[in-house]
């Protein structure tokens, strides 16, 4: 199955910065590949100008070995001519059409004859299990119903590249879990080159092979989940992604370490850093890097507990430090109370600094990353916290 | 420059290129005729050299101009039909806005019986023509000051109708607000319908009795939408042809639309002319007051609905009455103008009203100097020319209830799909402008549009399609408000998810988004079709004896006073409306309201 590949895609509507900014990005040839970002940050944008819903205002787009977009040669292939299907964030059923009619729909577009049409219906159907719901309307379905025929009559058309638009955005938290499943193994079976948007940072990271994280139209970066989670490559990857949100700390760079309100992070010896002693950075602290002692001791602070979270799996804290408040996760205190003083202990890994631009000083990748300096430690976005709500209640 | 051409290729999308060819064709037939008619203003007519010393036909003139407002009979020509067309809309706003609001009260808010019946009896009177009144009205109170033998009213009792009753802008606005009054009833009714009843509630619960809230909360809310009919039954009344030519005719009483008339086809072209103009200005005037007065609110009101609320008011003992006064009110403008309209046609001698005179003569009889009136024409039924009109009536109503469908939906395409730019704004603009030119006027425009040949567009004077036209963007305002209401519904994601699927333009439009809306469409067809079927002043300027409709050629035998054959006709095209209405309404499920809007 292709690649897909965009060169120097910009989307401009009128009256209003880019939507989408000089974006370069090649989504690898059968990946489930995440445009992930808050609203706004051109990720559907970049999805319909793929599947040829949007003129891109200049750049070039290939989808496998063809040109599908290029301004400079004035081609634009028409959507259907690109070999690929789209989901629609709200499954775009069409309420006058049986769900038979809704599926069958681009084979009789496309002149496929009756028998076979009927024949890859009714497999599409069966292995979605809707086979049961042919003959009735879309309204009478269920919503997890609806959302299995929007793919199945995007399926039964053989894509090489599926395009799903927020698919589960409309779903409960439970159906949602149950779909994530289905789709991942609809990819491994269909082989299909999938591209998959979504603003819910977990749904990225427990579906996708690779995420590209997008802010205010711009790429932030672009690597496997558990390298973008590892490895954030500005302070707002750092922020959008984890959850709970990762702690970040501002400290002074002190001999080979960096220091914060008496917390030492040691640096040394990690030549790509660079830091030089006086210098402000900020270092990123997930949950699960910190934990509490009881005793004190050498490069300990101390902090007071201000609220015990146990969610049944996991005890977290919320401590202050400083002016600073942060998040631990640390299971081996269930004893632990609010207002007890304690020792916190930094062991980042791998470590995660950021320079004053908010550009990562530590990750691999993406080290051209966009400067993210304005946004972080700014509150997360409000939708992000919505879909974390719903995870806490699942 | 390359890539200005390749970007522009590129982005020509259906809706583009749809945009640019509406925005050429509604040039051309909205604005430019608006042009040509203030040329024609300052233009000697070939029967106007006469009149203006040493002027040759083609000069510019402002004698038109001068003769209209400061000549010695501008009185009589302007200022008098003026003055009656400002009384006349005025006070029939006020009568309609009475009788409509009260009704819609009734109906929505109190336990009247007999609501559904009520409701339905209630939209008839705006469907049937609105001259067919002032028809019923003459049949019913003429007296013998036209000739021929008096009314019903005058053969039954023996008291003669005095004229100011019988003819005269006394009879014009009763029998208008009689057509009106169910704009009232519809807009008002959808109003009353749509205030939240904790509204109310709250008020009770604060311990205002019922006047008050009347007065204090639901008067307030219902305001937008009575200003709203009081606007749009007063523009209705300025441009309203029919009815004045039936009823002020007899004493000579014009108001401006029937002078615009006399002095056109008469010998002052140009006075005419400005009249129109005239008539035009005022109703940008009252557009204007609209925006002024109701704000962001546009005259068309939405008419939503839900169904029975809680709360009705109990009416008490003044239930039985009022529920006998609504429907005796509602028989005595449907069932008795019908019914007198009816007998007068098998009455062989007019004015006398018994069973020995009963007669089908005028329906089936032979031509005949001799029988009846001696008109020297066959019955109805067997009159060539009678249902040859009848039948281009018919062939009319159809061709442009289908070609303003199409042309409403593909307008309406093209406004929502293009939302935000300017050229939706504009497009959406220009097809609403000829709503606000009364139907007298905008006829007397492609009059002088298509008189003569214009560069490649051949004369159409004479032809069915220069009524197809004209008709056509008569009715555009209606049939783009009901696409583009209907294309609001449709969310672009359904097209698009068929644009995956490889359909066409063409199957996208057939296949997803027609048949969603079918029932707007259909009822965005449906307001043209009953429209053409009754229209009178649009097109009385533009038939030839060669393309007579049912009602220009009615007008002609009304001014030959052969009442029996008009009103067979009227009545004919009556039964064809409701049965129309009626059965679209089952089959289509087409709401009249919807269509309407204004």
């Amino acid at each position: 199955m292709p690649a897909i590949v965009l060169r120097q895609v910009t989307k401009r509507f009128a009256g209003g910065p880019p939507a989408v900014r000089d974006l370069d990005l090649t989504i690898p040839d059968a990946s489930f590949t995440t445009l992930l970002g808050p609203s706004g940050c051109g990720k559907t944008t970049t999805l319909r100008m793929i599947a040829g819903l949007e003129l891109p205002t200049d750049g070039e787009i290939d989808i496998g070995e063809r040109n599908v977009f290029s301004l400079a040669q004035g081609r634009s292939l028409a959507p259907a001519k690109r070999g690929l299907g789209l989901v629609f964030q709200s499954y775009a059923l069409w309420p006058h059409l049986s769900v038979r009619q809704n599926i069958a729909f681009g084979l009789e577009v496309q002149k496929v004859n009756r028998a076979e049409t009927k024949r890859r219906v009714e497999a599409v159907a069966e292995s979605l299990q809707i086979d049961a719901y042919l003959e009735r309307y879309t309204s009478e379905l269920s919503g997890g119903q609806q959302q299995r025929v929007a793919i199945a009559r995007v399926l039964v058309m053989r894509p090489d590249v599926l395009l799903l638009d927020e698919p589960l955005s409309n779903l409960d938290a439970k159906l949602r879990m149950d779909m994530r499943a289905e789709l991942k193994r609809l990819h491994a079976e269909t082989g299909a080159t999938v591209i998959y948007v979504t603003h819910d940072q977990l749904e990225a990271l427990t579906m996708s092979t690779h995420i590209a994280l997008m802010r205010d139209g711009v790429l932030q970066q672009f690597a496997p989940p558990l390298e973008l989670y590892a490895q954030p490559a500005n302070r707002f990857a750092a922020d959008f992604l984890g959850n709970p949100r990762i702690n970040l700390l501002e400290g002074v760079v002190e001999a080979g370490a960096i220091v914060s309100h008496g917390l030492r992070v040691q640096v040394g010896g990690d030549g790509v850093l660079a830091a030089r002693p006086g210098e402000r950075l900020t270092i990123g602290l997930r949950a699960e890097e910190l934990r509490l002692e009881r005793e004190g001791g050498s490069g300990r602070a101390a902090v007071r507990i201000l609220s015990v979270l146990p969610t049944g799996a996991d005890w977290y804290y919320r401590v202050g430090l400083g002016d600073a408040v942060l998040t631990v996760r640390d299971d081996r205190h269930p004893d632990l109370r609010e207002g007890e003083q304690v020792w916190l202990v930094a062991a980042p890994n791998p470590l995660k600094v950021f320079d004053e631009a908010g550009r990562s000083r530590t990750a691999l990748s993406g080290r051209d990353a966009p400067a993210a300096a304005a946004q972080a430690p700014g509150p997360a976005p409000i939708e992000r916290r919505e879909s974390e709500r719903e995870e806490a209640r699942a | 420059m390359i890539t200005a051409v390749r970007r522009f290729r590129l982005q020509l999308t259906p809706q583009r290129l749809f945009a640019a060819l509406f925005l050429l064709v509604l040039g051309y037939l909205v604005v430019v005729p608006l042009g040509v008619m203030l040329q024609e203003t300052f233009t000697v007519h070939p029967l106007e050299r006469f009149q203006i010393p040493g002027a040759m036909t083609g000069d510019f003139t402002t004698a038109h101009w001068e003769r209209t407002f400061v000549g010695p009979h501008s009185y009589a020509f302007f200022y008098r039909p003026l003055i009656n067309t400002l009384i006349i809309a005025l006070s029939l706003s006020l009568l309609a806005l009475v009788i409509g609001g009260g009704l819609a009260w009734l109906v929505v808010r109190t336990n009247l019986p007999f609501k559904g019946l009520i409701s339905n009896a209630a939209i008839i009177p705006y469907v049937m023509p609105s001259w067919t009144l002032a028809l019923a009205w003459l049949t019913l109170f003429k007296n013998q000051r036209i000739g021929g033998q008096p009314g019903i009213f005058q053969a039954v009792t023996g008291i003669a109708t005095p004229d100011w009753f019988a003819y005269g802008l006394f009879p014009i606005t009763i029998t208008l607000a009689l057509h009106y009054f169910p704009f009232g009833f519809m807009l008002i009714g959808g109003a009353i319908r749509n205030i939240d009843a904790q509204l109310e509630e709250s008020a009770e619960l604060l311990g205002a009795s019922r006047a008050t809230i009347l007065r204090r909360v639901v008067f307030p809310l219902v305001l937008p939408a009575i200003f709203s009919t009081f606007l749009l039954t007063f523009s209705k009344g300025l441009g309203t042809f029919g009815t004045p030519a039936f009823l002020g005719g007899p004493v000579r009483e014009f108001v401006l639309s029937t002078s615009l008339y006399a002095n056109l086809i008469g010998q002052r072209p140009g006075i005419g002319y400005i009249a129109a103009v005239v008539m035009i200005a005022m109703g940008v005037l009252v557009l204007y007051m609209d925006h002024r007065i109701i704000g962001a609110r546009r005259s068309f009101v939405t008419i939503s609905g839900k169904g029975a609320r809680a709360g009705l008011v109990d009416l008490g003992r003044w239930r039985t009455p009022l529920a006998v006064l609504v429907l005796g009110f509602l028989f005595s403008v449907i069932a008795v103008p019908i019914g007198a309209l009816a007998v007068d046609t098998v009455m062989l001698r007019p004015g006398i009203y018994n069973l020995q005179n009963f007669s089908l003569h005028y329906w089936i009889g032979e031509a005949s100097l001799a029988i009846g009136l001696g008109t020297g024409e066959p019955g109805i039924l067997r009159n060539s020319q009678l249902m040859g009109a009848l039948g281009n009536t018919m062939r009319l109503a159809v061709v442009v209830a289908l070609v303003c469908g199409v042309l409403g939906m593909l307008i309406g395409y093209t406004v929502v799909r293009l939302r935000g730019t300017l050229v939706s704004r504009l497009l959406d603009q220009l097809s609403f402008l000829p709503y606000l030119m009364p139907s007298i006027a905008l006829g007397s425009i492609f009059l002088a549009l298509f008189a003569i040949a214009r560069g490649p567009i051949p004369s159409l004077y004479g032809t069915f399609w220069l009524l197809v036209i004209a008709c056509t963007v008569s009715y555009l305002p209606y049939a783009v408000k009901a696409g583009v209401n209907a294309m609001m519904q449709i969310g672009p994601e359904l097209e698009e998810a068929a644009i995956m699927s490889g359909a066409s333009w063409f199957t996208r439009m057939r296949r997803v988004l027609f048949p969603l809306q079918k029932a707007t469409y259909f009822s965005g067809m449906l307001l043209p079709f009953i429209s053409v079927t009754r229209e009178l002043s649009l097109l009385i300027l533009l038939v030839t004896p060669a393309n007579q409709l049912a009602t220009t050629i009615t007008l002609r035998y009304t001014d030959r006073g052969w009442y029996p054959y008009t009103n067979g006709m009227v009545l004919m095209l009556v039964i064809i409306v409701i049965t129309s209405t009626i059965v679209s309404r089952r089959l289509m499920k087409t709401d009249l309201a919807k269509g309407l809007g204004g």
